[in-house]
């Protein structure tokens, strides 16, 4: 863990704003992890796991064009550093590894 | 961040509202609360951190500028702070010294000690350490609470040859569980066993160099040492020096058994021998054994209608170094008494010097109070600007400690010759960095205080234009912080006085003998039973007038008993002390008769007795002389009466006394009368002592030197007293000479004003004194109560005490205010003298 330290809701939010690619700014990012998760998403939730992740070097964002939708304020759009990246991979790697370790019989739930 | 998630919340809303109205608004609600998270509302980045590295660093940097910028003033502020903190670090070292004696043995909170309290007629109490041996004994073999006990001897001196070598020197009989139960630390041999055989002793490090030589280790064990030409005793151990962190003190020790059973009558319950230790579980334990103790001597000496009324008592050991002295027979204090004069001297010391730096503070704030406007005006809180004071403040009394440190090294070897301790400041030890961190946190935050919160409370606009007067409560408070320096002053140096002229009175009071030109020669060996000779020898010698033997010290006598019987007497038991002499004492002495008449040559005088006053009070006879009096089985007549002299110290009353020409078998000690040269007495002295007396060293003392080094305590006090008054005094001069230099600066336009009107240089000054001089006989006023108080307490101690009288107070006074207003004047006549134009020319 250490530096690529990541929750679980970070992890997913950082997973949304890849898949999103370049359309990723917060109601784009909070509609998909909805949709694709079924779960509900708070702005405020979302905004500190932003912010959280932000701050750590994973994503970096910039302002976009101000669109009459939103009242005249511009997006955010956010976008996955090459270190949010590596930070990912682990994730995976670690989970890929706990999940390699598992010795067969541990899921043969069949005497159990 | 605020204008994309309020985009992200009204384009969620407009989306929502597509749908329902209603529920977008409730959900634009929501959203809205639920952005109400720590992260959100504020950030805690670097920027706003509770400690700010970046404004730290500027204050200390602006601290430093406007310390080198006054470079007087900072030395005035440091140089009080230093001289505080420094004496109050020493004192505190001695005080923590103090505490400490007796508490190194391990089982220092388990040993307690026996006491007893000797009742006597007159309702009075003596208490003492002397226990009867079967008091131990009973306690051994009945008394389940106790653990072990310990039986050890007062100081015994005694001469110790190895081949021709031979020295005297002082040490004690224990009993063998001595070394078990206190931890003096052993260096060769085993605790456990060291003074099991009755032929054993166990000398200290220092005894073994001597003895010796620096192959002591190889040598000492075995080695028999012949004690008093009589007997051997083999060393089985070597030991530590107890030093002065304890009050039991010895160069030896050897087995009690020996002397036990060489000596029949420790085993008599009406003879107080051996301090008795003993160890016990709890304190319960120990409440219990004192209660059960308490009067065994009684129950066992119901038959001897002679016996006194004696009761025993237990302490604990560790308490009888500070609480040592008895009154009636309970603790009344001791050394603790002088443990607290000193805490308190050392807390005001450090108060005055934090209040020193408050007044030069606060009193030099108009030249910051610019910086603090332009502050101000760049958005700084006021808490940011006291923040700021007290780092100064802080910083300040963190160079003071630093230089204290350094100040205490240097004078500490100095301070331990004072106070004869072997005092150090150990940087090994925790206790000494908790010490010096809290001091340095105390007296920054101390003295900060009032400077941090008052400077921030400035004006913006007015402390820009440089023209900020101080507020009268501001300066009202100044001026208590001056009376209230003064006042500690002042009481410090009544404290100093009234020590110094009870000492003073102690060593000149007439003490009813002449103890000038008195020379005290101790007669070792067998030299005390052919005293007469030695007497004859002696007054060959043509500077000698007169000599003669007695069996101790007239001025520093304790030998008693309470067995004494007279015409009349009651039921009621004295204690009655007896001093042995030869007829020559009394005129020898230069002591006055009353009545009758002193011992004479060729009358007999071997059963007759001298009584003085107060036994004379006490046996209650209008007419003493001839009356019959007896005491240790030799029954004789009074005939004479002596007046009083001082046999203790002066904190006890006279005892009574029986002086007896009844000839002793061997006298310790004679007394010779010189005058003329003293020197050329002496080595005729030695000459022949050492001609009659060739093993032993000569050694002699002079009366008044000894009497003179009895109240050493009381000196050593005295001088320290001394110096930490002065020392507060001339921290309180610092202070004045800034505030004077203050004032002088801030009415520099004023004087100038008034010289060119006419105004004479005196005129001036006395203007410029006279605030302060107010100030200090306001000080003085509110010392005099509190000094009286408490040198009234403290010269109650004595039983012969000198007045309290005005003359100490106005002594003090006048030292203070002289030295207070020759302070000012000094930098007043400066503002005084100076050209009118020089500061006029800037209006």
């Amino acid at each position: 863990m250490g530096k690529y330290s990541i929750g679980e809701f970070e992890e997913v939010v950082l997973l949304t704003v890849a898949i999103l690619y370049e359309n990723a700014y917060g109601i784009s990012i909070k509609e998909e992890i909805e949709k694709r998760l079924k779960r509900k998403v708070s702005v405020g939730a979302m905004r500190t796991a932003l912010n959280r992740l932000e701050k750590k070097g994973f994503l970096i964002s910039e302002f976009g064009e101000a669109t009459a939708v939103r009242g005249g304020k511009r997006k955010r759009f956010f976008k996955v550093t090459p270190y949010g990246k590596d930070a990912l991979e682990r994730v995976m790697e670690t989970r890929k590894q706990l999940w390699d370790a598992i010795p067969s019989i541990a899921f043969d739930f069949k005497f159990a | 961040m605020v204008e994309d998630v309020e985009g992200d919340i009204s384009e969620l809303f407009s989306k929502r509202s597509k749908q329902n109205k209603l529920k977008a608004k409730l959900f634009f609600t929501l959203d809205v609360l639920l952005l109400f998270r720590p992260g959100m509302i504020r950030n805690f980045s670097p920027i706003n951190k509770l400690i700010n590295y970046a404004m730290i660093r500027n204050y200390l940097k602006i601290t430093l500028r406007n310390a080198l910028r006054y470079k007087g003033f900072t030395l005035l502020n440091l140089l009080g702070l230093i001289v505080g903190i420094a004496s109050s670090m020493l004192i505190l070292l001695w005080i923590n010294d103090e505490v400490k004696v007796d508490k190194f043995h391990e089982n220092s909170d388990r040993i307690y000690q026996l006491f007893r309290n000797v009742h006597q007629g007159n309702g009075m109490i003596s208490t003492n350490r002397a226990i009867p041996k079967p008091a131990a004994d009973l306690m051994v073999s009945e008394y389940p609470e106790v653990n072990e006990l310990a039986l050890l001897s007062w100081e015994i001196e005694v001469l110790m040859e190895i081949g021709d070598d031979a020295n005297k020197e002082e040490g004690r009989v224990a009993s063998q569980e001595f070394l078990n139960m206190f931890s003096f630390p052993m260096v060769l041999g085993d605790r456990s066993t060291a003074l099991t055989d009755i032929t054993s002793i166990v000398i200290t490090k220092t005894l073994a160099e001597k003895l010796f030589g620096s192959e002591w280790r190889d040598k000492a064990i075995g080695t028999a040492i012949r004690i008093d030409n009589q007997y051997d005793l083999v060393v089985t151990g070597v030991i530590e020096e107890p030093g002065s962190n304890s009050s039991i003190r010895f160069q030896w020790l050897a087995s009690a058994e020996a002397f036990i059973s060489q000596n029949e009558w420790v085993n008599n319950w009406g003879n107080g021998s051996f301090g008795v230790y003993f160890t016990v579980d709890s304190e319960e334990d120990a409440r219990v054994v004192g209660e059960r103790i308490e009067n065994v001597i009684l129950d066992n000496t119901k038959d001897n209608n002679l016996a006194g009324h004696e009761t025993l008592i237990v302490h604990k050991f560790s308490d009888y170094y500070l609480y040592g002295n008895f009154d009636n027979g309970v603790i009344s204090g001791g050394r603790i008494d002088y443990v607290r004069i000193m805490t308190v001297v050392a807390i005001l010391i450090l108060i005055v010097a934090c209040v020193n730096f408050m007044n030069l503070s606060t009193a030099r704030s108009g030249r910051r109070s610019k910086e603090i406007g332009l502050r101000k005006v760049m958005g700084a809180y006021k808490e940011s600007i006291s923040g700021q004071f007290f780092l100064e403040a802080l910083f300040y009394a963190f160079v003071s400690v630093l230089f204290s440190v350094l100040i205490v090294l240097i004078v500490l070897p100095y301070f331990n010759i004072l106070v004869g301790k072997t005092l150090l400041l150990d940087f090994t030890q925790l206790q000494t960095w908790y010490f010096l961190v809290g001091v340095m946190l105390s007296v920054g935050l101390l003295s900060g205080s009032y400077p941090a919160l008052l400077l921030p409370t400035f004006n913006i606009i007015l402390s820009l234009k440089g023209t900020i007067k101080q507020s009268p409560t501001s300066t009202f408070f100044r001026k208590g912080l001056v009376v209230f320096q003064f006042a500690i002053s002042t009481l410090l140096i009544i404290g100093t006085a009234v020590i110094y002229k009870q000492l003073d009175y102690v060593l000149n009071k007439d003490l009813g003998l002449d103890k000038e030109n008195l020379v005290m020669i101790r007669m070792d060996g067998d030299l005390g039973q052919r005293s007469e000779t030695f007497k004859n020898e002696l007054l060959n010698i043509p500077e000698i007038i007169s000599v003669t033997a007695s069996s101790g010290n007239p001025i520093n006598y304790g030998r008693s008993t309470s067995s004494a019987s007279w015409e009349g007497k009651g039921d009621q038991e004295h204690e009655v002390n007896v001093l042995l002499t030869d007829t020559d004492f009394i005129e020898a002495m230069g002591m006055e008769i009353l009545a009758g008449r002193a011992f004479q040559e060729g009358f007999a005088d071997s059963t007759n007795f001298i009584i003085n006053e107060v036994a004379a009070d006490i046996m209650g006879f209008d007419e003493p002389i001839g009356k019959d009096l007896s005491f240790w089985g030799i029954d004789g007549k009074i005939i004479g009466v002596v007046k009083n002299f001082h046999m203790r110290d002066m904190y006890e009353p006279i005892a009574p006394l029986i002086i007896t020409s009844f000839a002793m078998r061997s006298y310790p000690l004679a007394l010779v009368r010189v005058n003329g040269n003293m020197n050329s007495a002496l080595l005729e002295i030695e000459r022949i002592t050492k001609e009659m007396n060739p093993v032993f060293d000569f050694e002699y003392e002079f009366m008044d030197q000894a009497y003179a080094e009895s109240y050493e305590n009381e000196r050593t006090v005295s001088i320290q007293a001394n110096i930490f008054s002065g020392i507060a005094i001339l921290i309180s001069c610092l202070g004045l000479l800034g505030l004077s230099t203050y004032t002088a600066e801030q009415r520099s336009r004023e004087i100038g004003v008034r010289k060119v009107h006419g105004a004479s240089v005196n005129q001036i000054l006395i203007l410029l004194t006279k605030d302060y001089s107010s100030l200090m006989l306001l000080a003085f006023i509110v010392a005099i109560p509190f000094g009286y108080y408490f040198m009234q307490q403290w010269l109650n101690d004595f039983e012969f005490r000198t007045t309290l009288d005005p003359s100490v107070f106005i002594i003090a006074g006048i030292l203070t205010f002289v030295v207070g207003v020759l302070t000012v004047s000094a930098k007043s006549y400066q503002a005084a003298t100076v050209n009118p134009t020089d500061s006029l020319k800037d209006e």
